[in-house]
């Protein structure tokens, strides 16, 4: 035993002082100190031995074993000094590692869920194909309105309902406020309702679909200051703090007093650029409710009053500084060259 | 409606020191809204959108109407030099005149007759104004009918006085057939309900209100004018004016509904001017008929009520000051107050709310602070979808997807179009129709993007719509994904990473006879479906209220083994026709002590399986893992006819 060992030694670091690479030596690992390698394969031949011999042959091939493995170490420390001082380039482009894409109308949607519901709002999505009674009728707008001509709706090929009159494809989020009224039943309501839209726009720089975003403030002692808090507040926490908003007369059938809400220019700080007007922005509308749409949803008006406004989801990611999205129909784009930059 | 108004015309009726810039600014924070301010030919122009309901302001009258009562607010003097034209004529002649109205469709018809115009040419400052405003300059006749509604904001129009067969107008509703043709030598076949003037013996012979016809149009020849206001019901003007889309400035000011009581000093106004520019001379007596004029509407609020909705207190003295500039007459008796509108807000001011708005924008909303709300919040959501749609987004961006937005609307060979909604207007036959599916649009959204990629993944999460009998369509929510440049393993990969592994939805593939459609099952029912095209292309749509119902956030623990499992690979070679998901069953429920098994490999119809036996008692030893294996084998061998490698 005690020669196999002494041989077993030598080739051992004979073999290893030879390996190649790190691989031969892992090798070597196995075969001499593996669970079945050969120093393993003798400890089974210690039943053959008296006592004495076998305390002998322990500390020997205790010996042996720890004498293999500090060659390998140390040849392991070899091939490492040897990389370290190999030429290794670490200017080489790094592996691409490609994830997919969330489109920016999903992002920018998120966002501004987030804030609002930082402040109470229960976010809702109210339906796309609505009756005209949900999208003007309950919002005071009567039959035949000149006013109705600004929302240029898509109309459904279907026989009207006798109450609600005819199915169309919603021109604005407007249309979930009563849904709400009916569904929470009882004030307060906090609803952000963030839904498609369409508009029977013809002109080129418009695309038929679009994204808005709704929301519907009704409680007893509901003004016109709570209104300018809740825009201040959510154009502050998209845009940074220095942006100012201002409300300015504006007429809608469904609000009264209304406004036509601006935000100070994101692109040029309020200097004046060729996007805004005078540093300024326009967001879109809101309005204290009218109490004729109260009403109608069922909201008694003579003790609870609300706010409201509407604004399109892509105006606000149209007015984000460094996106440079040339005209809104870009983002309908189904180019995954532009798709990927998301 | 968007109108151009002229600042040199403007300081003739508001005299302030006030710059265009002053007044631009001032009067967009307050009032009507100017859009744009334009230097042109010495003049400045202001170009202001007008809402619906303050067709008050679209006269240069109006407009500085609102600027005398604005101005003065940012202490800029201001004051309104207000519409007195001269009422004293001197009438040379007593030509017959008048009219036979029905007042519920006309309110107020005035008209004079004017003879011996010796000029006709219209004089250039006139031409620059109308022409600012956009208004081609014809004649001084037509011209001043422009001009006095440009000027007052109430239309009006002059007719050939001898061209009145019997020197009356007979209003009336049109029949349908009839047919008439404008000045402008259009000629249009009416539908019945549009307020017509008949000539007595049933001739057309105007379209009040909107257009005036040929057969009674002022010409180079006309030698008397019969200078005509009418005030129509707006309804019946729009209605007439959208049907046969005769979109005059006249029409579109018509139909907003202009106060009856100006007529007067616009038919004044008007004759003041051809007396001046056309040095004609009023041959008859001014006709007016205004059966019922409006009654003077008040409307009653209160301090409280005005404080509710500003959420600012506001001095009684400052409420009336503002009121009154705006020409209301507010009436105090203690804190309630009465207020008599003026007959040119008459049809917008109607409630208490109507009133607080005046006072507010004129009071200014910039003075007003912004407070958050502090009163209780409302219940969540029940059943809140959106986090797990996030979450779901986020996923198969992870998983390589690119999310995409197609458009709803589509052709008809995109679905069968007996069943689908389709629009009364679309756009086009390629927007049409209201999709039953998500796969259509994606695909064609993938195929436009050829040669840009080798694989492709995009997805989308929209809704499609399944007509209802009777009520709305069903807005189903879809999950659609499409994939070009994918093995099918690879698909199938992602959907089990997704459904099994990220949400906790185990689910099963089936196929379904005779379709090529391979469902998505959980516990055997389909909550979607993948099919690989003929073209290479695999698409998916899979319920996205099925993964709501079955999402859980959370997996039951397992613990971990206190002793390490034994791994081995076992290759046989599987010819067609097995289904290797059968054989990995087989394998698994040959022996109890199966922990795992995967696929590790596939070479032609080679196909590796990664066996993890384990036992949780103890480490299995080599011995025991080959019974196992054993048992493995003879299953194979028994059901399959199959020998490992």
């Amino acid at each position: 035993m005690r020669e196999e060992l002494n041989n077993l030694k030598n080739n051992a670091l004979a073999q290893i002082i030879d390996a190649k690479n790190e691989d031969v030596l892992e090798e070597l690992r196995i075969t001499y100190l593996g669970r079945n390698g050969n120093i393993n394969e003798l400890t089974k031949e210690f039943k053959n031995l008296n006592d004495e011999e076998k305390k002998e042959m322990g500390i020997l091939l205790n010996e042996t074993k720890k004498t293999i493995e500090e060659a390998i170490s140390s040849k392991l420390s070899e091939f490492k000094k040897e990389k370290s001082n190999a030429w290794f380039d670490y200017t080489i482009p790094g592996k691409k590692y490609n994830l997919g894409h969330i489109h920016l109308i999903s992002q920018t949607i998120e966002e501004i869920s987030n804030v609002f519901e930082k402040i109470g709002f229960v976010r809702v999505r109210y339906p796309e194909v609505e009756w005209d009674w949900y999208a003007f009728g309950a919002l005071n707008f009567p039959v035949d309105h000149p006013a109705r001509d600004e929302w240029e709706t898509f109309f459904i090929d279907t026989k009207p309902h006798p109450k609600f009159g005819a199915m169309l494809l919603t021109p604005h989020t407007s249309s979930g406020q009563v849904r709400e009224m009916q569904r929470v039943k009882t004030p307060p309501i906090r609803m952000i309702n963030i839904a498609k839209c369409y508009r029977r726009q013809s002109d080129v720089s418009h695309y038929p679909m679009f994204h808005q975003f709704e929301g519907l403030v009704v409680d007893e002692g509901i003004n016109i200051t709570h209104l300018k808090g809740t825009l201040d507040y959510f154009a502050k926490s998209v845009f940074g703090q220095t942006v100012k908003t201002r409300i300015r007369p504006y007429h809608f059938q469904f609000t009264e007093p209304s406004f036509e809400v601006d935000f100070s220019c994101t692109i040029c700080g309020g200097k004046g650029c060729k996007l805004c007007k005078e540093g300024w922005l326009e967001v879109g509308g809101s309005g204290m409710v009218h109490p004729n749409v109260l009403k109608a949803g069922g909201i008694d008006a003579k003790r609870y009053s609300g706010f409201a406004f509407g604004w399109g989801v892509e105006r606000i990611l149209m007015m984000k500084p460094g996106l440079n999205i040339p005209d809104l129909r870009q983002l309908y784009s189904t180019d995954v060259r532009y798709l990927k930059q998301f | 409606m968007d109108i151009t108004i002229s600042d040199n015309w403007l300081r003739e009726y508001l005299q302030t020191k006030a710059t265009p810039k002053q007044i631009s600014e001032y009067l967009s924070l307050c009032g009507p809204s100017i859009e744009k301010v334009e230097e042109k030919d010495g003049d400045i122009l202001y170009h202001v959108e007008i809402t619906t309901n303050r067709i008050d302001c679209v006269g240069v009258y109006g407009f500085a109407r609102e600027a005398a009562a604005i101005l003065p607010r940012f202490k800029i003097p201001a004051k309104l030099k207000k519409l007195n034209p001269n009422n004293k004529i001197n009438k040379i002649d007593n030509l017959p005149f008048s009219v036979v109205s029905d007042e519920s469709i006309v309110y107020r018809t005035l008209g004079v007759v004017l003879t011996n115009f010796k000029n006709r040419k219209t004089p250039d400052w006139m031409q620059k104004r109308l022409l600012a405003c956009g208004v081609r300059s014809l004649n001084a006749i037509v011209d001043i009918t422009n001009y006095v509604m440009l000027e007052t904001g109430h239309p009006c129009h002059a007719f050939d006085y001898d061209k009145i067969k019997y020197k009356k107008f007979f209003i009336r509703l049109s029949k349908k057939g009839e047919k008439v043709t404008s000045f402008d030598e259009k000629t249009y076949e009416l539908t019945g309900g549009d307020i017509v003037f008949d000539d007595g013996d049933g001739e057309i012979i105007d379209l009040p209100g909107i257009i005036g016809t040929k057969n009674s149009v002022v010409g180079p020849e006309t030698k008397r004018v019969l200078l005509f206001i009418d005030n129509n019901n707006p309804t019946r003007i729009r209605g007439t004016s959208m049907k046969y889309t005769i979109r005059t400035m006249a029409a579109s000011i018509n139909e907003k509904g202009v106060d009856p009581d100006l007529g007067k000093s616009a038919l004044l106004r008007g004759i003041e001017l051809y007396q001046k520019v056309c040095r004609a001379e009023v041959a008859s007596a001014i006709y007016d008929d205004y059966p019922k004029p409006a009654a003077v509407k008040t409307v009653i609020t209160s301090k409280a009520f005005i404080e509710k909705i500003l959420g600012v207190d506001i001095a009684k003295d400052d409420i009336t000051k503002i009121l009154t500039s705006l020409e209301f007459s507010p009436v105090w008796k203690a804190e309630t107050l009465s207020v008599h509108v003026p007959s040119f807000r008459a049809r917008d001011i109607e409630i208490p709310e109507d009133i607080v708005e005046e006072i507010a924008r004129v009071y200014g909303y910039f003075n007003l602070p912004s407070r958050l709300m502090e009163g209780k919040l409302p219940d969540p959501l029940y059943k809140s979808p959106f986090s797990l749609e996030w979450k779901i987004k986020n996923i198969i961006k992870a998983l390589g997807g690119t999310e995409v937005y197609t458009l709803s609307l589509v052709p008809n060979n995109y679905l069968d179009a007996e069943k689908a909604l389709s629009l009364k207007n679309p756009i086009g036959p390629e927007s049409k129709y209201l999709r039953s599916d998500l796969v259509h649009s994606l695909v064609t959204a993938l195929k436009e993007n050829k040669g840009d990629y080798e694989s492709l993944f995009m997805f989308e999460l929209a809704n499609v719509y399944l007509q209802t009998v009777g009520d709305l369509p069903e807005e189903k929510l879809l999950l659609g994904m499409c994939f070009d440049g994918y093995k099918y393993v690879q698909v199938k990969g992602i959907l089990e990473t997704l459904l099994n592994d990220q949400l906790n939805i185990p689910v099963s593939f089936e196929k379904d006879p005779p379709s090529e459609k391979i469902n998505i099952s959980s516990a055997k029912t389909p909550i979607g479906y993948l099919t690989e095209r003929d073209d290479g292309i695999i698409v998916s749509e899979i319920d996205s209220q099925a993964l709501q119902k079955l999402y859980r956030p959370l997996r039951s623990f397992v613990s971990i083994p206190k002793h390490p499992p034994q791994i081995e690979d076992l290759t046989l070679n599987v010819p067609a026709g097995v289904e290797i998901a059968k054989i990995m069953q087989s394998i698994k429920s040959a022996s109890n002590l199966v922990s795992d098994i995967g696929l590790s490999g596939t070479y032609k119809n080679s196909f590796t399986f990664r066996v993890t036996y384990q036992n949780p008692e103890k480490t299995l030893t080599d011995d025991e893992v080959a019974g196992q294996r054993n048992k493995i084998r003879r299953v194979l061998k028994e059901k399959y006819s199959l020998e490992f490698k």
